[in-house]
């Protein structure tokens, strides 16, 4: 929190209600609490007020405002993000999207829609599901995330593999730059006008400024959908099969890798049919057109039984494929059956370094005194490690922690990334000179500087930095107000 | 300039890599000559060029196969053309990531033969692709027909290497297939025309080659029912890889129509497994003909190339080409009623659209009698008009110097052009990459 005096406070408050209305605006310290993690519960920190906007003209007199008072502000979705990025982390305002959260125009004939950022992503593909359509990018928070932290982290999903990620369907937003002018970047049409700032701000994790409108892309649903999951004795073996699908040439929409460890949590807590004695499973979907499916779906086949893979089966009806995605979905809260707290990573590896690197975190994780579940993106080579611990036992958080800063240390060492959808924000500022030079983060902070001069548009975030007054381990995890309630899960 | 620059970029790149006087003549544009062309034969010397460009503030323009390099301004003074065709590597491919690392002066069509070799291809079909180059397709975001359904390179880039005005080498993005690590350089760079860096190697996304590919060509009486032809395709279950439409001159300019010429040309792509393509071609009958589709048979694969410059190459030497930006649903009727203002000037036009996408090229013919540039302009300034109505924008792609003095090459892009000049005034300071070429006189 800043150093506003109490009598100052109270006055900003009001002028911020004159704005957003006298229902819409926080200050109370206990409300505040509510906002003072995202889904990474390991950093915390203390907005001055919390605000709700239901317009780009709000959004706009609130930055300008914080501009003159020269109080950071930071925009802020459905708080599930996963690198502390909407943490308000010198004080400031808290920009609420939530009540912004209209579909406002749908196009079937150019197959676009305009939403608001505080949109459900899920509940854009149930509005234009009824059509034939559907919003790709399908993050796993899907029910709860919202599409403008989408924006903000360029959020993937299972089915990217295929479709690509959230920037791969922004054609343009409304944004309320840092310092309040309202800016269209891109549009409606499919090519850029000058730069392509659209493309540019969508994974600028909120310190390019607020996006208060978006056009996405909605596609048609898919004629034919299967899908088929591939049983190992070995991980090994489903990391090659992995590889020996890609080399016959076959994109599937999604790739998904369980491991033992986590099949016997989601067995355990939902039985949802994989083999509780498997090492491995991969979960393979492959959609478009009805005719010619069969001939893919036997050449997955194929390649799994080459790659050593001791069943394949192929889901026979819609229920045992919500079955089986039912079990990669919630793996994340099976975790919960087999251990008091966990932490996901996000890792990215060359697909061909998969077995390499999941013996190194398996070992690393194994040295820590702690288990191991994965469940990933494999199709992507997007990992999600995720290292079982027990909060109340002294130490144990650190130690994941420093696992964790592991992990990504191997990423980076086989050419890969430190983040593939979670984000950069606070939790791996410091770990940015893994992948990239100070001439590189010198370039980038250059760019931010077009955007974002003054630095009050989230400030913290993406670069390293030593000079945060965020709350840090070691405390103790506790999940966030909206796993409670069940709405969301970490992934 | 003066001879202790020459000099020194001699000493730095090697004297036969520095052209002067009359071996220039390749790389003069609008009729105005460089003062040296540079060939730097690795990324060091890329940046040791750029630092001593950035010392004198020498004007640079990064040149790739010089297939776009009369597109938008010339420089309004002579300066170093920087020439990567020293860099023409294929550094990595890795079939099983599906990716690749390329140095940017590799051609489009080198680049495609070493992945095909190995049963992958970088999904963009620039025109052009035996000159042009990696690094100028992403320069001018280039790309083709089959944007439709694979994208631009803004869906394929993963990871570029720029050089930046002060010499400055910088890595953006990364090798691997999804990467949300630090802001995305990837596409500030892409479509920047050379003005904010020299871009001298990308990673890219590749695809495995379809087993089969095959484009098909529907005939229409009228522009009209081909429009509404894109509609049903559209909103069907097909999935094809391009739907491009033209117009009678320009599917008669681009041999995509023999005899008296259609009202309108659908020409549709398809790619997969067999029994795929031949389920799509049928369907694609079965839904075009009661819209007054005739004539469904498959093209020759040399046809690809031809659909992009359609509208062109409908004419010998065609006054002006403007590529304007659209809603996909407006295609048809922009197509019509551009004809119809140049016909309203006196003027013949062709027309081509990837129209899947909304993407429609005009070309204003230079027959009868070469017209004067004011005439020009007009017709352009209302072609503009026309995509702005709609929500769109529209630049010129190529025009002679008389005319683009007279209508802005670039259209304005609002107030996100402020952001765009604070981009360029923190990576340019000193304004020497391609200065004046691009938007909003950047």
């Amino acid at each position: 929190m800043s150093t506003l005096t109490d009598s100052r406070k109270r006055e900003l408050r009001r002028e911020l209600e004159s704005i957003v209305g006298p229902g819409a605006v926080l200050s109370d310290p206990d409300e505040l609490m509510v906002y003072e993690s995202d889904g990474l519960t390991l950093f915390r920190a203390l907005a001055d007020f919390v605000v709700f906007p239901t317009s780009a003209q709000h959004v706009s007199a609130v930055v300008k405002l914080a501009n003159r008072e020269n109080l950071p502000f930071v925009a802020r979705g459905a708080g599930t993000g996963l690198s502390g990025g909407c943490l308000p982390t010198e004080g400031g305002i808290v920009v609420s999207m939530m009540r912004m959260n209209r579909v406002l125009e749908v196009d079937y004939d150019n197959q676009i829609a305009v939403v608001e950022p505080g949109l459900v992503n899920l509940h854009l593909s149930w509005k234009v599901g009824p059509r034939g359509y559907y919003y790709a990018p399908d993050p796993s928070s899907q029910q709860a995330c919202t599409i403008g932290g989408n924006i903000a982290n360029n959020s993937g999903g299972p089915h990217t593999l295929k479709y690509g990620v959230t920037t791969n369907h922004v054609l343009g937003l409304e944004v309320v730059m840092p310092d309040g002018e309202i800016v269209w970047l891109g549009g409606k049409t499919r090519e850029a006008c000058g730069y392509d700032l659209a493309g540019v701000f969508v994974g600028s994790e909120g310190t390019f400024g607020i996006a208060t409108r978006i056009v996405v892309r909605i596609l048609r649903k898919p004629q034919a959908v299967k899908t088929v999951l591939a049983v190992f004795d070995a991980i090994d073996q489903a990391s090659a099969a992995v590889s020996a699908i890609i080399a016959r040439g076959l994109v599937p929409a999604a790739m998904e890798m369980i491991d033992q460890l986590t099949i016997q949590a989601v067995e355990d807590a939902f039985s949802c049919g994989y083999p509780r004695d498997a090492d491995a499973a991969l979960l393979i979907e492959l959609d478009g057109l009805a005719v010619g499916m069969d001939v893919q779906a036997e050449r997955i086949v194929e390649a799994c039984r080459e790659s050593g893979a001791r069943e394949v089966r192929t889901a026979r009806s819609e229920a045992e494929r919500q079955l089986l995605w039912k079990g990669r979905k919630s793996a994340f809260g099976a975790y919960g059956r087999v251990s008091p707290a966990y932490m996901v990573m996000d890792g990215v590896i060359p697909r061909t370094k998969l077995p390499y690197v999941l013996r190194r975190v398996n070992e690393i994780v194994a040295a820590s005194g702690l288990r191991v579940g994965n469940v990933f993106h494999a199709g992507d080579g997007n990992l999600h490690p995720n290292i079982l611990y027990d909060p109340r036992k002294p130490g144990e958080e650190a130690r994941v922690v420093a696992a964790g800063a592991e992990i990504m240390k191997v990423c980076a060492d086989v050419g890969g990334s430190i983040s593939g959808e979670h984000g950069i924000g606070l939790e791996k500022a410091d770990f940015m000179p893994l992948i990239f030079s100070v001439a590189d983060l010198a370039l980038m902070q250059r760019l931010k500087s077009a955007f974002n001069p003054r630095g009050l548009c989230n400030p913290g975030k993406v670069f390293p930095t030593k000079k945060s007054c965020v709350e840090v381990g070691p405390v103790a995890y506790r999940p966030h107000a909206i796993e409670e309630k069940g709405l969301a899960q970490r992934f | 300039m003066p001879d202790a620059l020459l000099q020194k970029l001699r000493t730095t790149v090697g004297a036969a890599n520095v052209l002067t006087g009359v071996e220039l003549s390749p790389y003069v544009v609008e009729g105005r000559t460089p003062e040296a062309a540079v060939f730097p034969g690795s990324i060091e010397e890329v940046a040791a060029v750029m630092v001593l460009a950035s010392e004198v503030g020498s004007p640079v323009a990064p040149w790739g196969g010089g297939t776009a390099a009369s597109v938008g301004m010339p420089a309004g003074r002579a300066g170093l053309v920087v020439v990567l065709s020293r860099l023409g590597r294929l550094l990595d491919h890795e079939p099983g990531d599906l990716t690749a690392t390329v140095e940017a002066g590799m051609t489009v069509e080198a680049f495609q033969a070493a992945l095909g070799r190995r049963g992958q291809w970088l999904s963009l079909d620039p025109p052009d692709a035996d000159r042009a180059t990696v690094g100028g397709v992403l320069a001018t975001n280039a790309c083709g027909p089959r944007r439709h359904l694979y994208g631009t390179a803004r869906d394929l880039l993963i990871g570029v290497t720029v050089v930046t005005a002060d010499g400055s080498v910088v890595k953006g993005g990364g090798k691997v297939v999804k990467n949300v690590a630090g802001y995305d350089l990837p596409k500030l760079f892409i479509g920047s025309y050379g003005t904010l860096g020299v871009i001298v190697e990308a990673t890219v996304k590749l695809r495995p080659l379809p087993e089969q590919e095959e484009l098909v060509r529907v005939r229409f009486d009228r522009l009209k029912d081909a429009g509404a032809a894109v509609r049903a395709v559209a909103a069907s279950d097909l999935i094809p890889n391009a739907v491009e439409l033209l117009d009678g001159a320009a599917a008669v300019g681009a041999g995509l129509a023999a005899g008296s010429p259609p009202g309108g040309v659908l020409v549709v792509g398809f790619d997969g497994v067999r029994e795929q393509v031949d389920w799509q071609r049928a369907e694609l009958a079965r839904l075009t003909g009661p819209l007054g589709g005739r004539d469904v048979r498959p093209l020759e694969a040399a046809a690809w190339s031809r659909l992009t410059p359609a509208a062109r190459t409908a004419f010998p030497t065609p006054a002006a080409t403007m590529a304007l930006a659209v809603l996909p649903s407006q295609v048809a009727e922009t197509m019509e009623q551009g004809a119809g203002i140049a016909r309203g000037r006196g003027l013949s036009s062709a027309w081509a659209a990837h129209a899947g996408v909304g993407v429609v090229r005009g070309a204003l013919a230079s027959d009868p009698a070469p017209k004067d540039p004011a005439a020009l302009a007009a017709v352009l300034a209302e072609w503009r008009e026309l995509a702005r109505a709609g929500g769109g924008h529209a630049n010129l792609e190529w025009a002679p110097l008389a005319v683009k003095s007279q209508i802005a090459v670039w259209d304005d892009p609002g107030a996100a052009g402020r952001i765009m000049e604070r981009i360029k005034a923190q990576l340019d300071p000193r304004n020497i990459l391609n200065p004046g070429r691009f938007v909003a006189g950047i």
